[in-house]
Formats: C-alpha cells, sequence, structure tokens
C-alpha cells in the first residue's frame, strides 16, 4: 500500500515537475550547422550561421542568417529574433573565420565555444581565405547545403592529409600547450565552388601565415603519423621535359630527436615514407631495383628540400607548428624548459630533416 | 540478517561506494595539484587508503568481528557516545544529500539548466529511500548490477586510445602543480567510502574475507582511476586540462559513435547508478547508527526520516560553488573520520582486552 | 483501527503477533452413507443414480464424466450379471477400493469415479473419461528441433509425460489440492536427493496456504504463491513443454503441476531463466549462444529503442548524427504532437493489434496482421501521425519482445517499456536512467522462494554465467545451477 502511494507520488510529481522548460522538440529548433565570423571594414563583428531545413514535402533547404554583433552570442539572441525556430547551437559542425579577424586573434570566440556545454568539442575550426560569411550564405549550384558541403570538403581532405583535421579540441589543446601551436585548414570562394586554400599557422590564437595546398602533404610527412594520402613530386626537368612522380597510398612515421650542443638544441626530424608509384615520366627504369633506389633518393631529395623551406618559413614567423617544442621540453629537464624562452630560441634552432622513401611497388607494369 | 556478504559483494559494494561524482573532476584536480602526470599520484593516495584499510583490518581482527557498536559500548557509557553518534549520522547523511545535489548540478550543466534540481533531488531521494530500506545484503546485490551496468564504460577509453600521443605525456613528475593542502583533501574524496566498511562488520562471517574484499574494491577503484587519469593526460594538454572543470564530461563528449553523437549526457546519466550507491551506502550507515540511538523505531521509518531530513537541508547551497565548498568541508571531516573512527576503536578494545586480562590474571 | 496505532505501526518495530489461522483439519473421521452422499448432491441433475435393487446395490456417478464402455465392462455388465450372494467377493476385486471417509468419496466422484454404495460399505471405481484431448503441440512455445509434444489439461498425462523422460524412483510427486469449491489437484515433483527440501517444504507450505474459492490454472496459482505479489514480473517460470520441465527438474528445481492447466511451474526461478529456451540446447553450443545473446540484445532494444527516441527528439538533439538529422526533423515536422504522445500512441495501437490478433481466429489474425501493417507501416507516415523513424524503432521493439521465449516475461517487459518511455518523456536520458535504477533497485530486492530473483549475477555466480548468459559446450556444463543450493552438484561426469 505504502508502495503504491509512493510510486503514485512519484509519478504525479515528475509529470508536474517536468521539464517543460527544457523541452529541445526537435522540428521546433533551427540547428545551426556552421557559422562564421568576420571582421567588417569599419571593424565590427560580422556572424553568419547556416541552418539547414526540413520543408515538409519540398527538398532539404536551409536559412542563412547574418548579422553584426559583439559576441557570437549576442549575435544568436539578434539572429533568433528572426526565425520561428529556437536557434540552437548542439549540433554545430564547423566554426569558419575570416582571415581578417583571425589575424587579431580568435581566443575570444573559441573561449565562448569551449565554455558552452552544448558545443562539440569536435566542431571543426576553419579559416576563411576572404568573406566567410559570403562563402557560408552564398548559393551554390551543385550544393544546396554549403555548410554540409564545407564539412564533407574538408572531411575528406583530412582523410587524403590536404588538410589537417582541426577540431575545437585540438586547437584548444595546441593553444594551450607550450611548446606547439595550433594550425588551421583555409578554404577560399572559387565561384561554383569552395576549395582547399592551404593550411594556417597560428600564433598563438593569431593566424601569422599559410602554407600552399601542394605543401600540405609535406606539412603532413613533418607531424606525424598518417596512412593514407598521394602526393606528385616535381623531380626537375631532363632534357626540357619535366619529371613528375606520383606516389599514393602513403603511409608515413615521423620520429623526432633533439641532441644538445652546448645547451643549443639541434632537431632531427626523421620521416620515413612508404607508397606505390602511380604515374612516372621520368627516365629511371623503376621495375628495376636500382631505378627505384634512385627514384626514392631523388624523392627523399625532393621531399627534404621542401620541408626545410617550409621550417625556414615557420621559423622566420615564429610558429612552431610542428610541436618541436615538445619535444625539445621533453628532452630537458622542467626547470631548464621553465628559463628557456622557446618561442625566443625557436627561430634560430636547427632542425635538420631526414627522410627516407620506400617503394613499395610501381603498379600493375612490369615494366 | 539471514544472508552474510560474500567476498565479491564486499568487494564491489565498496568500490560502488568509492565512485562517485569526484571522479569527473579527478584529473582535472591532479593537474592543477601535482602537474605533469599527476595520475601518478592515484597509486599514492591508494597506499594511503591501504594504511586505513589497516587499521580497519586491525579492528576486524581484535574485534572478533563484533559490531563497532557493541564494542564502543560495552566500554563507554551510551550517554557518552550519543554526541558521537550524531556526529556521524549528520556528516554521513550529509555526505549523500550533498553528493546527490552535486551530481544533479553537474548534470545540469549538460541538460535540463532551467528545470528545478530539487526535484531531480526529489526523484533521487525517493530512489535512495528504496534502496536503503532493503538491508545491506540487497544494497550489495544491486551494487553487484550497477557494478556491470557501468564498467562496459570503460571500454570506451580504447576509442582514445588511437588519439593518445606520448609526447603529450611529458617525462616530468609532478612539476608545475599547486600542491595546496585542501586539495589534497579534494582528491582524496574520490577515494573515500571504504571506511562505511566497519559497519558491514557486524553482516559477514569468516567466509567474506572482510579486508581482502575491501582490499580488492579499493584496487578495483584504483585501477578504474589511473585508467581514466592516464587517458585525459594524454587526450588534454596539461593546461587545457588544468582549465576544464570536468574533464570526464569533455573526454565522453569527444566520443562519436556512427549510430549515436555526444554521448555524454547518457552516460552520464548512467553515472546515476554509482551516484545513486554512494548516496545510499553513507544514508544507510547514517541510519545505522540512529538505529543505535533509537533501538525500538523502526528502520524503515527512519531511513525515512534521514532521507526527508536531508532532503531538506539539499535546499540550502544552490550553486555548485557552494556544493563544492559543502562537499569540500565534508570530506575532510569524513577523512578524519576514516582514520579517526578505526583508531578509536583500536585503543577500546585494548582497554577492554586488558581488563580481561587483569580479570583472568586475578 | 485508528490513525494513531497504524502510524504506531509504521514507526515502531512490533513483532508481529498474527498469523495465519490454523489449517482445519479436514473431516476424514465420518464414515460416507449414500443418504448423506445424495444430500450433498441435492440438485445435481446430472448426478446419475442406479440401483441394483436384487443384489442390495446403489450406484452414483456423472455419466459424463466416466467412460461408457469402462463403465459398462467394468461395473454395470458385471453388477447385472452376477448372482446377490457373489456380489462381496465381485466387489473385493481390485478395481474396487473401499472408500473410508466422506471428503474422499465426494471427490471421488467428482473427479470421475463410481460410488458403489452396499450397505455400509462404499466402494469406488475410477472409470475416469472421457479421454481429453490429446498430446498436441505447444503454441506458445514452439521449438525447430527436439521434442513437439506439450502438456494438455489432464494432471494424468502431464505426469505421465514427464515421468516417461525421468524414469527414476527418486522422482517423488507430492498430491495437494487447491480451491475450497474447485478442490483443483495440484501435483508437487522433485527428484530427491537432487532437490534441496527446503525448497519443497517452502512450496508445498505456500500452495497448502491458499485459502481461495478455486483456481484454473498454473499461472493463476503462481500468483497466489509468489514472493512479491505485486511486482512486475513473474517469480516462477512456467513451460508447456515436458522436455524442459524435465530438464528443470534435474537442474534440481521443484515442479507443480495443476489439474486442468497445460503449463507447469517451476521453482525457484531467476530473471535469465526466462530468456532461455530447449532450442539452445538442442542446437550446437555456438548456435546456442549466439541464440541466447540475442535475447538479452532483444531485451535491451525492446526496452530502450523507443525510450531513446522520444528522450533524443524530445531533449537530446545534440545526440542525432548528422546524417540522421535532416530525415528525422521532415518527418518529425508533419506530426502535431510531442514524441512522447507520438510514441505512446503508436505503441498502443501496435498493442491493439497484438492483442486483436491474439484473440482473433488465426485466419481473421492474418487480416489484422495486414491491415495493421499497412495502417502503421504506411498510412500513418503519410497522413502525418507519426515520423517514419518511430516506425522503426517502435516495430523492431515489438518484434525483440516477441523474441523473448517465455510469453509471461514478454508481456511483462512490453509494460515496463512503457515506464521507460514516459520517463524519457519526462525527463529524457536522465528519465531513463531513473527508471533502469528504479528497475534494478525493484529486481535485486525480488526473491523466489526466497532466493535471488537475478541469481547468477547477484548474488554473483560466474560459474553459471557459461549456462546463463551463454550456452557453453555440453562438457562444460559440470555443475547445476547454484539457485538450486543442491548437494548433488555434479551433473556431468564425463572425463574431458
Amino acid at each position: 500500500m505504502v508502495k503504491c502511494i509512493l510510486i503514485a507520488s512519484v509519478l504525479g510529481t515528475s509529470i508536474i515537475l517536468s521539464a517543460c522548460s527544457d523541452r529541445r522538440i526537435i522540428e521546433e529548433i533551427g540547428f545551426i550547422q556552421s557559422a562564421s565570423y568576420d571582421r567588417s571594414a569599419d571593424g565590427q563583428l560580422i556572424i553568419a550561421i547556416s541552418i539547414p531545413k526540413a520543408d515538409s514535402g519540398s527538398k532539404v533547404s536551409r536559412e542563412e542568417f547574418l548579422t553584426t554583433a559583439r559576441s557570437a552570442k549576442e549575435a544568436r539572441i539578434t539572429l533568433s529574433r528572426q526565425s520561428q525556430l529556437t536557434l540552437a547551437s548542439g549540433q554545430l559542425r564547423n566554426v569558419l573565420f575570416g582571415c581578417s579577424l583571425a589575424r587579431l586573434g580568435i581566443w575570444e570566440h573559441i573561449d565562448s565555444l569551449v565554455r558552452d556545454t552544448v558545443i562539440s568539442p569536435q566542431v571543426r575550426i576553419t579559416l576563411v581565405d576572404g568573406d566567410a560569411a559570403k562563402l557560408l550564405t552564398r548559393q551554390y549550384k551543385q550544393h544546396p547545403i554549403p555548410g554540409r558541403y564545407i564539412e564533407q570538403l574538408l572531411e575528406k581532405s583530412s582523410r587524403n592529409q590536404t588538410v589537417p583535421k582541426v577540431t575545437l579540441h585540438d586547437f584548444v589543446k595546441e593553444y594551450y600547450e607550450e611548446g606547439i601551436d595550433p594550425v588551421a585548414p583555409i578554404i577560399r570562394d572559387k565561384g561554383d565552388h569552395v576549395e582547399i586554400g592551404g593550411i594556417g599557422l597560428f600564433r598563438d590564437d593569431r593566424y601569422v601565415a599559410s602554407l600552399h595546398p601542394e605543401e600540405a602533404l609535406i606539412f603532413a610527412f613533418l607531424r606525424g603519423k598518417f596512412n593514407q594520402g598521394e602526393i606528385i613530386m616535381d623531380l626537375g626537368s631532363r632534357n626540357g621535359i619535366k619529371e613528375t612522380a606520383m606516389l599514393s597510398a602513403i603511409n608515413s612515421k615521423r620520429r623526432i630527436t633533439v641532441n644538445f650542443d652546448q645547451g643549443v638544441p639541434t632537431v632531427y626530424c626523421h620521416a620515413r615514407i612508404q607508397g606505390s608509384i602511380m604515374e612516372y615520366n621520368g627516365t629511371l627504369k623503376i621495375s628495376d631495383i636500382h631505378g627505384r633506389h634512385q627514384l626514392e633518393t631523388q624523392i627523399a631529395q625532393n621531399v627534404t628540400e621542401r620541408a626545410n623551406k617550409m621550417i625556414r618559413l615557420m621559423q622566420n614567423n615564429g610558429v612552431d607548428s610542428l610541436g618541436i617544442g615538445r619535444f625539445v621540453r621533453n628532452s630537458m629537464s622542467y626547470s631548464g624548459w621553465k628559463s628557456l624562452d622557446w618561442m625566443a630560441k625557436y627561430p634560430e634552432v636547427k632542425v635538420i630533416v631526414n627522410v627516407s622513401v620506400f617503394i613499395k611497388d610501381v603498379g600493375k607494369l612490369k615494366i | 540478517m539471514k544472508e552474510k556478504l560474500s567476498c565479491f559483494h564486499a568487494a564491489i559494494l565498496v568500490h560502488m561506494t568509492q565512485t562517485g561524482i569526484v571522479i569527473f573532476a579527478l584529473p582535472g584536480l591532479l593537474a592543477v595539484q601535482f602537474g605533469t602526470n599527476g595520475w601518478l599520484a592515484v597509486p599514492l593516495y591508494f597506499i594511503v587508503t591501504l594504511i586505513n584499510v589497516s587499521l580497519i583490518a586491525i579492528v576486524y581482527r581484535v574485534g572478533e568481528g563484533k559490531s563497532i557498536f557493541d564494542i564502543l559500548e560495552r566500554s563507554i557509557p551510551k550517554v557518552m557516545l550519543y554526541p558521537l553518534y550524531v556526529f556521524l549520522i549528520g556528516l554521513w547523511s550529509l555526505i549523500g544529500c550533498i553528493a546527490a545535489k552535486k551530481y544533479i548540478l553537474l548534470f545540469q550543466l549538460i541538460a535540463f539548466p532551467t528545470t528545478n534540481p530539487m526535484a531531480f533531488k526529489f526523484v533521487i531521494d525517493l530512489l535512495a529511500y528504496a534502496l536503503i530500506v532493503k538491508g545491506l545484503y540487497n544494497i550489495a546485490k544491486t551494487a553487484t548490477v550497477f557494478f556491470w551496468l557501468i564498467i562496459w564504460m570503460g571500454l570506451f577509453l580504447f576509442y582514445f586510445f588511437g588519439d593518445l600521443e606520448w609526447v603529450t605525456f611529458t617525462p616530468f613528475v609532478f612539476q608545475g602543480g599547486h600542491h595546496d593542502v585542501k586539495t589534497y583533501f579534494d582528491i582524496y574524496a574520490a577515494f573515500l567510502g571504504y571506511e562505511l566498511s566497519l559497519l558491514f562488520i557486524g553482516y559477514s562471517d569468516r567466509k567474506t574475507r572482510l579486508v581482502k574484499a575491501i582490499i580488492w574494491g579499493n584496487g578495483i577503484t584504483a585501477i578504474n582511476y589511473i585508467l581514466i587519469c592516464l587517458v585525459s593526460f594524454g587526450f588534454f594538454s596539461l593546461p587545457q586540462l588544468k582549465s576544464l572543470f570536468v574533464p570526464l564530461l569533455d573526454l565522453l563528449a569527444s566520443i562519436k559513435l556512427p549510430f549515436i553523437e555526444r554521448i555524454e549526457n547518457l552516460l552520464y546519466g548512467f553515472f546515476l547508478f554509482s551516484t545513486i550507491l554512494t548516496i545510499g551506502m553513507y544514508s544507510w550507515s547514517a541510519k545505522e547508527v540512529s538505529q543505535r540511538i533509537f533501538p525500538t523505531v523502526r528502520s524503515r521509518f527512519l531511513a525515512f526520516v534521514i532521507v526527508l531530513l536531508s532532503f531538506i537541508v539539499s535546499f540550502i547551497p544552490k550553486s555548485l560553488y557552494e556544493v563544492d565548498k559543502w562537499l569540500r568541508l565534508l570530506a575532510y571531516l569524513e577523512f578524519w573520520v576514516a582514520f579517526g573512527l578505526p583508531l578509536l576503536l583500536i585503543s577500546v578494545l585494548i582497554v577492554q582486552r586488558g581488563s580481561k586480562g587483569e580479570l583472568s590474571h586475578g | 483501527m485508528s490513525l494513531r496505532t497504524n502510524i504506531q505501526r509504521w514507526i515502531f518495530n512490533k513483532e508481529s503477533a498474527q498469523s495465519r489461522p490454523a489449517e482445519k483439519l479436514p473431516d476424514t473421521e465420518r464414515k460416507p452413507t449414500l443418504a448423506q452422499t445424495l444430500d450433498e448432491y441435492k440438485d445435481c441433475a446430472d448426478l446419475i443414480h442406479r440401483t441394483y435393487p436384487d443384489i442390495q446395490v446403489e450406484v452414483l456417478y456423472f455419466g459424463h464424466m466416466v467412460n461408457k464402455d469402462l463403465l459398462n465392462r467394468e461395473v454395470i455388465a458385471l453388477l447385472l450379471n452376477v448372482e446377490p450372494d457373489e456380489v462381496g467377493n465381485l466387489l473385493n476385486q481390485p478395481q474396487f477400493k473401499v472408500a473410508n471417509d466422506s471428503k474422499g468419496l465426494i471427490i471421488g466422484i467428482l473427479s470421475g469415479q463410481i460410488a458403489i454404495f452396499r450397505g455400509e460399505i462404499v466402494y469406488l471405481a475410477d472409470i475416469r473419461g472421457p479421454e481429453s484431448r490429446s498430446v498436441t503441440q505447444s503454441e506458445t512455445e514452439t521449438v525447430i528441433t527436439g521434442p513437439h509434444d506439450a502438456f494438455n489439461e489432464e494432471i494424468d498425462i502431464n505426469l505421465s509425460l514427464i515421468r516417461r523422460r525421468v524414469k527414476s524412483s527418486h522422482l517423488k510427486v507430492v498430491k495437494l489440492s487447491v480451491g475450497e469449491i474447485t478442490k483443483t489437484n495440484v501435483c508437487v515433483l522433485y527428484i530427491l536427493d537432487i532437490v534441496n527440501m527446503d525448497y519443497v517444504d517452502e512450496f508445498v507450505r505456500r500452495i497448502r496456504a491458499i485459502e481461495v474459492d478455486g483456481i484454473y490454472d498454473t499461472n493463476m496459482l503462481i500468483q497466489y504463491i509468489d514472493d512479491s505479489p505485486i511486482s512486475i514480473f513473474p517469480q516462477f517460470l512456467t513451460s508447456e513443454r515436458p522436455d524442459a520441465i524435465a530438464s528443470k527438474l534435474l537442474a534440481g528445481r521443484v515442479i507443480g503441476l495443476v489439474d486442468g492447466s497445460p503449463s507447469v511451474v517451476s521453482a525457484p526461478t531467476s530473471f535469465f531463466e526466462f530468456f532461455s529456451s530447449s532450442d539452445d540446447y538442442y542446437q550446437r553450443w555456438s548456435i546456442g549462444t549466439a541464440t541466447r545473446l540475442l535475447r538479452f540484445i532483444a531485451f535491451g532494444i525492446t526496452i530502450s529503442f523507443t525510450s531513446m527516441y522520444v528522450s533524443v527528439t524530445t531533449f537530446h538533439y545534440e545526440m542525432i548524427p548528422e546524417n540522421l538529422l535532416l530525415t528525422l526533423t521532415e518527418s518529425r515536422s508533419r506530426v502535431p504532437f510531442p514524441p512522447l504522445y507520438e510514441a505512446l500512441l503508436m505503441e498502443v495501437t501496435i498493442e491493439l493489434l497484438r492483442e486483436a490478433g491474439a484473440r482473433l481466429p488465426t485466419k481473421i489474425g492474418q487480416t489484422i496482421g495486414i491491415v495493421g501493417g499497412i495502417v502503421i507501416g504506411q498510412a500513418a507516415v503519410q497522413a502525418g501521425l507519426t515520423s517514419n523513424i518511430l516506425i522503426i524503432a517502435v516495430a523492431s521493439s515489438a518484434i525483440a519482445s516477441f523474441v523473448i521465449p517465455s510469453y509471461v516475461m514478454s508481456a511483462s517487459i512490453r509494460l515496463i517499456r512503457f515506464s521507460l518511455i514516459m520517463a524519457a518523456g519526462i525527463w529524457g536520458n536522465f528519465g531513463i536512467a531513473i527508471a533502469i535504477t528504479a528497475l534494478v533497485i525493484h529486481m535485486c530486492g525480488l526473491t523466489s522462494l526466497g532466493s535471488s530473483y537475478l541469481t547468477p549475477v547477484a548474488p554473483f555466480k560466474f560459474k553459471d554465467w557459461r549456462d546463463t548468459f551463454i550456452r557453453s559446450p555440453f562438457k562444460t556444463l559440470i555443475e547445476r545451477p547454484s539457485q538450486s543450493r543442491t548437494k548433488n552438484r555434479i551433473r556431468n561426469k564425463m572425463k574431458k
């Protein structure tokens, strides 16, 4: 009897007290799929959001809103005045930052993204070369939902190592950690399409330099381990003909060691690249073991050169995007590291890149 | 009581009582307190708990399996014990109710931010009441079922193995920590709960091998904590970990399964299983003590009063910070109870032995 | 009783002085007489009373309860042809038994025996009939491989089905009678040396303590002897399969048969026993294991799918994967009510279909299936009453509920599903967690004949797991389940 009363009272009270105010019924919500942060010419923050919307009967469509505001949260409040739906950011997948804004620092926006428990740590951080709001809100003939399109483009590209995969979590992790600086992929408007525009390098939260998309794979070689990707190597010209080789199905591993020579660190970066040749128009006989070895050294040389150039660029800009500092830190004592001003030392550190290439196969042909 | 606790059940009961809400903040606390590779502090804490367990073991051995109340009441007049009893009742029922409140407030970070937390608290207290009136043996059975219902979540740790980088761990041990005395006790709160096993003595027999069970339960907790903290220290960078309020929630939020995402609020909901046991065990202990003061009152009614009072008290702290402040104080007191109570019992037992010895000599 | 005493009783420990009234002594003492018997059957028009004045014998029987052939051959023909002075000799033949007490006599006539009154002495002859329905297949517990016979309504046939399978003199039978008016025969079976006699005594004690006018089925009987009658879960396993019951006997369980009921009860039971079917043992172990795991997955699906749908669409939109989001929103956007009502509507519709299908004859039942399929599958979505993803959730949880072999258990689980859906509609994932917690706390308090309902899990018996969650090869199934608390643990004496 007592139990019955208990159960009844639980049900009764919980129905009375039920969380009506916290209901988020899906069809009453505008899911912000992507958001962009931009800076207008007069220094105002421009915020655009894209909401894919399912209309009954018709095909999937979308809504975009654009506003100027002091912060993203404020923008959401202003924008929700324009929509019949409750705007919610729990399904946010992609955050775009205009390069002009990113040059001034984006930490306050990142901070507000991290603080919000609704937003997933797996949100992508992306830079836009040009007007981010325009990129997000314009019409693409073949892609009804630009936010979705951009996300899939980035997803595919990061799988192929054309851009690094950078989520909110990664960005924050690298922002906080000493001895590594965050990076972010850059995209740009190209008429009917969006294309990958390279990799943006950050010093703290400020965008300072970028890498060309063709260098993306070199960056990937130096940054860590990966298992998929392809690259075209320009191996110089012989008899007026440009020699190129295409390495695909790449597996790559990287190892960084640090040597101290009278307190000055020398960093050795070893990259081991394995792949198959799918295209080669040079003179070497690649079916032959000697030919392959020669090609391997040629490719290694090419990669090393490009890598050296990239590291020089980073050192000149004072960005440690490869996380060399972390390895230096780990090879020092704690107090030694604390007394070291790494960012001041970084441009002078000697980085020696050592690439070894192994060609697994050269395709179906025997010759 | 017909059935006695089995060794496995006692171990799981200890483990589930220990595992509570502190686990969500633990990696962050360790990072702030110990700095680099703070997860290594978990085994150190484990050793401290083992020292405490050895005190309990002495009580168990020397007392020859008598319940702690019998030991106390034989040498000390009941009137003098009442203040101690009242203190224990207050402390234990408060720990239960404040832990529940903290669980709810944390839940409101991720979902139901505007619902009145006391509505959740009401339902949780009802569940706690339903749990404690069933007696220790049934609580232990419930603990076992809940253990199986949440231990599988450990498999999610494998999800992060691909993301762990050795370089994030750094070779430094305990560098850059804060080393604040208060926080030591905060972290110790993650291990508290085993001291309630003092009350199991009356419910166990030789087959239970109580001491072994407590050590095992403690060990499971420690292994759990080590794994979770290890993954946290590799997945987050140290300054990032220091900045996070509930790192475990962030960890869970990063899991993406093909059919479901953002499972942190579901999994956090499942943590109710271990939280309800923590609450239930502390309230049950309070009830056991109060039964000593009011032996004629039905235990059902005592449980009801304790749950009701703690429900009323939990209206007072409103924000997460207040709750944290309360919990910190309670954990501090509980730490001293965990060490003090067995020491008191041992000294009483020594006196009893001495007088017995005199009697037999004379 | 005043409110005050009520409250006092609730607060203070008091030994309850009330105990069950002492069982009445059966009136076995009285000698049966014809007049008294006729008085007992006054106004029973179907009672046949014949007199044979020349041999001073009178017979009483119910014409529809006896086998006419047997009646003629064994009694009437003999009585007609006998000389008056040989009647005594005739009635000393073994088919005639002397009835010494009037209650036995009355019950005997009621159960199809013929009573022969000769002077002071009354004889009973068993000429029971007509034949009941023959042994057929079980409708509710079908298997693919293995024996197909099932119990029917006749307790003797059921007993013989068990005896034929367990040819042991250690198989003991206790006969009881339940129901003050129906006087239903109940048999309690156990195998001496294997069973723990505490269980038998407790089981028999509980059956004896039943004081109702009548019971008609085993599933009704067990509700009178449940440990916790208000619980949603069945606390005793019933089965219609003799092979399953024989295996329960050998596992050390107590078996109860009720006359007039094709289901047979086995006790004590654990929750997990309801998920095993005799099929598991007739298949190879890997198949048996896979099906058993499938049933536990089905259990998970049936209680969680719809409630997860409600919880996610009402409160936790962020949990939906991106690819599913738009389809879900689109199909939800035309639904006029909140997900909780949408889900309840569909679940109730499915339950209506199921109930209608169960009540109707098979041919019409099929029509119901088709109509239901169209209504639920298409029309509801097209009319914008539900979203198609909910249909999938509801349908799969309905199908999953039928995977559970015990009908009684699957009905209980379906009811639990509703409470989970409600909880999810009120507090989302937190509600689900609360509902599961409450469920587990409730189940942990349940017992079956005093032994824990969740046995191999809590109390934890890892050895039993290989015949609970999986069905490991026979050579590893060495011991009887620990819940039986048998002294004779080893069942497989083969060397590995």
